[in-house]
């Protein structure tokens, strides 16, 4: 959808929106500022995921490792040094990074299912690991100082200005070089390397901003939270929701993550009362989605809008229905 | 040497619980990341039939067996089937799906403890040697061999076994020369399912399920198969009895705390040492 939008809209509107959040921040009332928070960071999470599993291709159930990651390194950080909190969250995304980029040589190895069920397998034993390690303390957790805490407006602020940042690189991504090697990976890996595209050399890029960008949310979501145990900061969850938002906003588009949080997000408004019931649907209007809407919300407003858009031109030329194209 | 015996022991479990998962993987070629859910859907449904008729659950899993086949049929015929050739992230996103909504209706109806099933043999062990073998896992060994016999009789010795290994080894030529491939890939989907209620009933029959168990032993089961071979039935015995030995031994010296990242850690090492070659081998016996 942005794609069709000039590029001083493309990057201007989500800066303007940004600003008017941080600006706004203190006029709103507490439950719409947690609420607005929740929102921008559940779109963070698609957004980053989206970059290594929707423009590359590669399946990812090992992002949850990220968010612990993250989370860890903040809480750690802020113990041992006195540091600016926005260099604290910055150093949490450089480790996270790290620990991606280590993690995606032997990864890359693995392709398709084999892919999604290794990185999967990885974050289960990262769980298990940290479970058992003396420096996360196991289930007693790890608190943040109560000092470092973030008040609601603060973390609308910061929770926008991730955002902001996750979406301007997916965008950049998007249109430089980059995006092009890797969605011609992505739709046909053989045709790509023929004409000297390298899989790990375009995807190890991928994977590190992607997990740089997760684990800054882990630092977020930890100083929302206070408090870090293996089995909330590694929780496959974080995947799990990742995974819904993109497909049912669509994978592999810049507006699709965007669009699929802010369905997911009202749908949890409406099944916040229904405990259990939530994640049952979810998963069901996944599998609908997958099925029915192969390119989720966002290639039913492009076939729509083709839809709408051969009519009329029909109807001006006076000429027989022709039928609408799919983008 | 007692680890390794003990592993063994595991091991015929562990091939039990896989020979789904490398049935659907060798003829589909799709993952079903639902595998380790449909183990405990077994298990759960077994469990309530014992409760209900009070006869012995291996008896009933046989009936609970017949009633996840004829679920699992029209959900790999009408929902996955056109997602096979759609791409290859589809069914994964699917099946994860449908591994999350049995997660989800497991806890809603059993809430989160964990279950065993009980039987009089169920705490009951053999010594020899002096070695304590519990009886549950004697049988789940048994109950391997005797399932690797009986699918590989199928696959090898009937009509219907020529039919899918052809739709395995080449799904066009298959579709020309008249094998309905739906129904092929449905009936196969089935049966793995029905495998692994089996399979589910015999680890609550050792050990406890919960309705979030089943992402461990979808693993575990991956890494069997792995070992195993992509689609081979007596592999995945061979790669079952491996996996059984190796987590015994690593748990023994590394502590049992960390039997699950022993377990993970084999799979990874496995999926590492064999990256390719994996998915180009179609069903043998």
């Amino acid at each position: 959808m942005t794609s069709q939008l000039p590029r001083m809209l493309r990057y201007g509107i989500p800066m303007v929106v940004t600003a008017a959040l941080i600006g706004g921040a203190d006029a709103m009332t507490r439950g719409a500022a947690n609420q607005l928070t929740g929102l921008l960071l559940l779109a963070c999470l698609a957004m980053a995921w989206n970059l290594v599993s929707g423009f590359a291709g590669q399946f990812s159930l090992g992002h949850s490792i990220f968010v612990g990651v993250g989370g860890y390194a903040t809480a750690v950080l802020l113990d041992y040094l006195e540091l600016p909190l926005i260099l604290v969250v910055l150093a949490a995304g450089v480790v996270s990074a790290l620990v991606g980029v280590i993690l995606a040589y032997p990864m890359l190895r693995l392709r398709g299912p084999y892919f999604a069920i290794g990185t999967l397998g990885i974050a289960l034993a990262v769980r298990g690991w940290m479970l058992n390690w003396d420096v996360t303390r196991a289930s007693r957790g790890y608190p943040i100082p109560p000092e470092s805490l973030l008040d609601i407006a603060t973390l609308l602020r910061v929770a926008a200005l991730l955002a902001l940042i996750t979406l301007v690189t997916a965008l950049a991504i998007k249109e430089s070089s980059l995006g092009l090697r890797l969605i011609a990976l992505r739709d046909n890996e053989d045709g790509a390397a023929s004409v000297g595209v390298r899989r790990v050399r375009s995807v190890v890029p991928t994977w590190a901003i992607s997990a740089m960008l997760t684990g800054m949310l882990g630092a977020v979501i930890a100083l929302q939270n206070g408090n870090l145990t293996p089995n909330s900061a590694f929780s496959i969850q974080y995947t799990l929701d990742a995974v819904v938002v993109c497909v049912i906003g669509g994978l592999g588009t810049l507006s699709g993550p965007l669009l699929g949080a802010v369905i997911v997000f009202v749908l949890r408004q409406y099944t916040a009362d229904f405990a259990g019931w939530a994640s049952l649907l979810e998963a069901v209007v996944v599998i609908l989605v997958v099925r029915f809407f192969p390119d989720g919300a966002v290639g039913v407003i492009v076939r729509v809008r083709g839809l709408i858009r051969s009519r009329l031109r029909s109807r001006d030329a006076g000429a027989p229905r022709e039928k609408a194209g799919r983008a | 040497m007692e680890p390794v015996i003990q592993g063994i022991l595991l091991g015929g479990l562990y091939a039990t619980t896989a020979l789904g998962l490398s049935l659907v993987f060798g003829v589909i070629r799709m993952v079903n990341l639902a595998h380790g859910d449909v183990l405990m859907v077994g298990a759960y449904l077994t469990s309530l039939l014992v409760v209900a008729l009070g006869a012995d659950p291996l008896l009933l899993a046989i009936p609970a067996a017949v009633i996840v086949g004829a679920v699992a049929y029209p959900l790999q015929r009408f929902v996955l089937n056109p997602l096979v050739v759609h791409s290859a992230e589809a069914p994964i996103t699917a099946t994860f799906g449908i591994s999350v909504v049995i997660q989800s209706l497991l806890l809603l109806a059993f809430t989160s403890n964990p279950r065993t099933i009980n039987a009089p043999y169920s705490s009951a062990s053999v010594e020899i040697a002096g070695v304590h073998l519990r009886a549950s896992l004697l049988i789940a060994l048994a109950a391997a061999v005797v399932l690797v016999v009986v699918l590989d009789a199928l696959l090898n010795r009937t009509r219907f076994g020529r039919q899918v290994k052809a739709s395995a080894i080449d799904p066009d030529a298959a579709g020309l020369v008249g094998i309905n491939l739906g129904h092929t890939y449905a009936v196969v989907f089935a049966i793995a399912a029905a495998v692994a209620t089996i399979g589910g009933t015999l680890i609550a029959l050792s050990f406890s399920v919960d309705p979030v168990g089943g992402t461990t032993w979808l693993l575990r089961a991956f890494t069997v198969v792995v070992i195993g071979g992509l689609g081979s039935i007596r592999g995945t015995l061979a790669g079952g009895l491996i996996v059984g030995v190796v987590e015994s031994v690593g748990a023994v010296l590394v502590g049992a705390q960390y039997r699950d990242v022993v377990v993970f850690g084999i799979l990874v090492v496995v999926l590492l040492a064999r990256p390719n070659g994996l998915f180009t081998r179609a069903v043998r016996a």
